[in-house]
């Protein structure tokens, strides 16, 4: 677990010293860079490190945490579990050393006709590879604990990371097929021609349900930890596992929103996918009402009264808490953001903008990476048994990380409305048109100046951990306020949910697949990138 | 004690309400986004309500049928450009080639494919390029009344030969190590974003190589002005989608001798 914390992390410093240089290098600031083919070089490896490689590891070690803690046994497979971590640095070794050398500037979405060098996409399959072992031994787990627990209810974390183990086993398939069938014949040069609207319809099955599978860590430990960690009580149990179900059920079949300016999909598919976008914006609202209400209990629990006098009482010296409040700002932020993107007719005017860089920047590198150092720190003293980590230091952490995303990420939405377009390696301030936005750019540098130095921060409160050794109290979850809640039989079992998971898939993605697929003349010449 | 009752059942609250409002919803938003949006934009609705559901579907048949092709759509060139044309030619293709070169193109063309004429250099050009222009001469895509009556009596064969042959001498020089603020022109270099011009290097070398794109480094000056000239008048249009006349016609006449002038510069101590 460790293991998969510390390469996650320290990919996260070596990524953000990467943001933080094309934010830079773009601002009037700096001269225009040079060669832009070493900024998109660089958006490529930040994207693949924070996109792929980051969560996946901390989704991975939290979820064999969590085996561990919740079911209080011994993972079974963990012979098998660390062939996946190795699998997944494997992967990533590769895949970053063929973007370092220049061959796959393709930025992290499998977008072709742009076709980056084989490498690239074994280095990122193997990542997959290697979670999908995480996967079968999560389910493996649960298994086993079920069958010596018979009518038992499973423990919510667990519940909450088998449900992200097989979002994410469903998720990755749409891209596993994309890049097997697709890119990986013209990647290895025995095809020359690349069917680019099919692949992007099948990578858009992937590209959005993958941010709930980031987001999971984040939702596991607002339920299960933030409660106990502010000393109030879980309001709903049930409320979680529906949320999480929901999440399951419909992160599936909304990624054409992602494609609305695509003409290869019909507009009524269109319309489809975002009307099924808005429904996943419920799971969020119900957490957002169920966490609310049990942070209430803990301020009532502390003697807080009056309709808002609970606010007061509340522990606001204490991490999790100031990190839950940051994480839902910036969620409120982000989600009105994401409404705006998944609808049909605003997204026209912030389409490519940098609207969605700032939107996806808010909502993960925001509220849902804040969670992450929460679940780091929470659950380092346990696994390097240290003494219980410094409070000052961790609130200027998040203080920093806070401030500093929120100073990146404004400014990116206020210009994406004005049109400035995403992915630019440089823009011309010495127009009069964009010289009053350069003041922007230099904003979000600054912002970004703040995250590099509580991203510096956070690794630094981690490692000086190991020099004071204490025994940790036992680990738990947040307890129920209710505790004699009764689980449903169909929150206690997968089985409904990923039927409905995969028929919703099939009914909002069967047809489009099956019509481009048999479609002819569709391929267009790949763009091999990184030519002489 | 957790309730142990069938969860497929009808009578599982759970399992009717899901599966219940898992369908209303996903044939409320199939109705609204095939049946009832359609119906409220003329151009789908035309044909009736079955066409309104194909098109809404993303069905491409008889879309735009019977529309009559104008003028402007006329293809600018018929060569559709395949990475396997860039691939180096066998050493018999190379020697017929050359054979074929050395009797219609060195004229102009130079024995080794250096210009002394203002023609274009052909020293290393790639071979997708020789072969495109060759057959866009030959269908009067490209215009030039030498080129087009040359290329006339040429086979697919010669093309490609006479592609191969030119592509295995050595270039008239290779890129510099590094296109600096101070040697090339910043349209060079980076192109200039807000008039939608693309940087030279960014498909002609440098940074990237596009296929299709050729060799520019040491070509002649005069030849580059003219081109650059046609594609801004219009009167060179056999680049597809328009890549290079949208590109030259912001260009002003300073901008296009600065950037040929920086492409035919001939670097000191060099010997050619």
């Amino acid at each position: 677990m460790l293991a998969h914390f510390w390469v996650a992390f320290a990919g996260f410093l070596l990524a953000i010293l990467l943001g933080e240089w094309q934010m830079y290098v773009r601002s009037p600031l700096h001269a225009w860079v040079n060669n832009p083919e070493h900024y998109y070089r660089s958006v490529t490896a930040h994207g693949t490190v924070m996109a792929y490689v980051l969560p996946t590891l901390v989704a991975m070690g939290f979820g064999y945490a969590i085996t561990e803690l919740a079911l209080k046994r011994p993972l079974v497979g963990l012979r098998w579990a660390w062939a996946g971590f190795w699998l997944v640095v494997a992967g990533t070794v590769m895949a970053a050393a063929t973007v370092a050398s220049g061959k796959a500037s393709v930025l992290y979405t499998f977008y072709p006709p742009m076709i980056a060098s084989p490498f690239y996409y074994i280095g990122v399959v193997l990542v997959v590879v290697g979670s999908w072992i995480w996967v079968a031994l999560m389910s493996i787990n649960l298994r086993a604990w079920k069958k010596d627990n018979p009518g038992r209810a499973i423990p919510l974390a667990m519940f909450g990371n088998v449900t992200g183990a097989y979002l994410w086993a469903w998720t990755s398939v749409g891209a596993a097929i994309e890049v097997l069938f697709l890119i990986l014949p013209v990647a290895l040069g025995f095809k020359s021609t690349i069917d680019a609207g099919l692949s992007r319809v099948f990578f858009s099955w992937t590209l959005h349900a993958i941010v709930y599978f980031w987001l999971m860590p984040a939702y596991i430990a607002f339920y299960t930890i933030v409660p106990r960690a502010i000393g109030g009580r879980l309001y709903s149990d049930t409320m979680g596992r529906v949320a999480f179900v929901l999440f399951l059920v419909f992160s599936m079949p909304i990624g054409i929103h992602h494609l609305f300016a695509d003409p290869q999909v019909g507009a009524g598919f269109k319309f489809v996918h975002a009307a099924m976008t808005a429904v996943v914006s419920v799971p969020t609202l119900l957490t957002v009402f169920t966490i609310v209400a049990s942070v209430e209990i803990a301020g009532r629990l502390r003697g807080g009264t009056g309709l808002l006098g609970w606010v007061k009482a509340l522990p606001w010296d204490n991490p999790m808490m100031l990190a839950v409040t940051f994480s839902f700002v910036m969620l409120g932020f982000g989600g009105a953001g994401g409404i705006i993107n998944m609808s049909y007719q605003l997204n026209e005017s912030v389409h490519n903008t940098q609207w969605v860089t700032g939107h996806f920047h808010l909502i993960f590198g925001g509220a849902i990476v804040i969670m992450y150092f929460m679940i780091a720190y929470d659950l380092w003293p346990q696994l390097t048994r240290c003494a219980p980590l410094p409070r000052g230091l961790i609130n200027t952490q998040l203080w920093l990380w806070f401030v500093g995303m929120l100073v990146l990420s404004m400014p990116w939405h206020l210009v994406g409305l004005l049109g400035m377009p995403r992915r630019m390696a440089y823009y011309d301030y010495s127009n009069p048109a964009l010289r009053p936005q350069a003041w922007t750019v230099t904003a979000s540098t600054l912002g970004g100046l703040l995250l590099v130095i509580s991203a510096f921060l956070f690794v630094y409160v981690l490692a000086r951990a190991g020099s004071s050794a204490a025994t940790p109290a036992p680990y738990t979850f947040s307890r129920t306020a209710y505790a004699n809640e009764r689980t449903p039989a169909a929150l206690n079992t997968f089985g409904l949910w990923v039927a409905m998971m995969i028929g919703l898939t099939v009914v909002n993605y069967g047809y489009p697949i099956v019509q481009l697929a048999l479609l002819k003349e569709t391929s267009v010449p790949a763009i091999t990138i990184g030519g002489p | 004690m957790m309730e142990d009752d069938r969860l497929y059942a009808w009578g599982n609250p759970w399992f009717r309400w899901s599966v219940v409002s898992f369908v209303v919803l996903a044939v409320l938003s199939f109705l609204v986004g095939f049946v009832v949006l359609p119906s409220v934009q003329r151009d789908y609705t035309a044909g009736g309500i079955w066409a309104s559901i194909c098109r809404a579907a993303g069905l491409p048949a008889n879309w735009g049928a019977g529309t009559a092709t104008d003028k402007a759509s006329q293809p600018s060139t018929s060569v559709v450009l395949a990475p396997a044309m860039a691939l180096p030619g066998s050493s018999d293709a190379v020697g017929r080639g050359a054979t074929i070169a050395l009797q219609q193109c060195s004229m102009c063309h130079g024995v080794q494919g250096m210009s002394e004429a203002n023609a274009p250099n052909l020293a290393g050009q790639y071979p997708e390029v020789v072969i495109k222009q060759l057959e866009d001469y030959k269908h009067g895509h490209r215009i030039h009344s030498f080129m087009e009556a040359l290329s006339r009596n040429l086979s697919d064969r010669d093309i490609a030969d006479i592609a191969a042959y030119y592509d295995s001498v050595p270039k008239a020089r290779t890129a510099p190590a590094r296109y600096s603020e101070s040697s090339a022109p910043a349209l060079v270099r980076v192109g200039d974003p807000l008039r939608n011009i693309a940087p030279c290097i960014g498909c002609h070398g440098g940074t990237d190589h596009k296929l299709g794109a050729p060799w520019l480094e040491g070509m002649p000056k005069e030849y580059l002005v003219v081109q650059l000239n046609d594609f801004q008048k219009g009167t060179r249009r056999n680049d597809s989608h328009g890549q290079m006349r949208n590109m030259a016609r912001s260009m002003s006449a300073k901008e296009i001798d600065e950037v040929a002038d920086f492409y035919a510069r001939r670097p000191k101590g060099e010997g050619g």
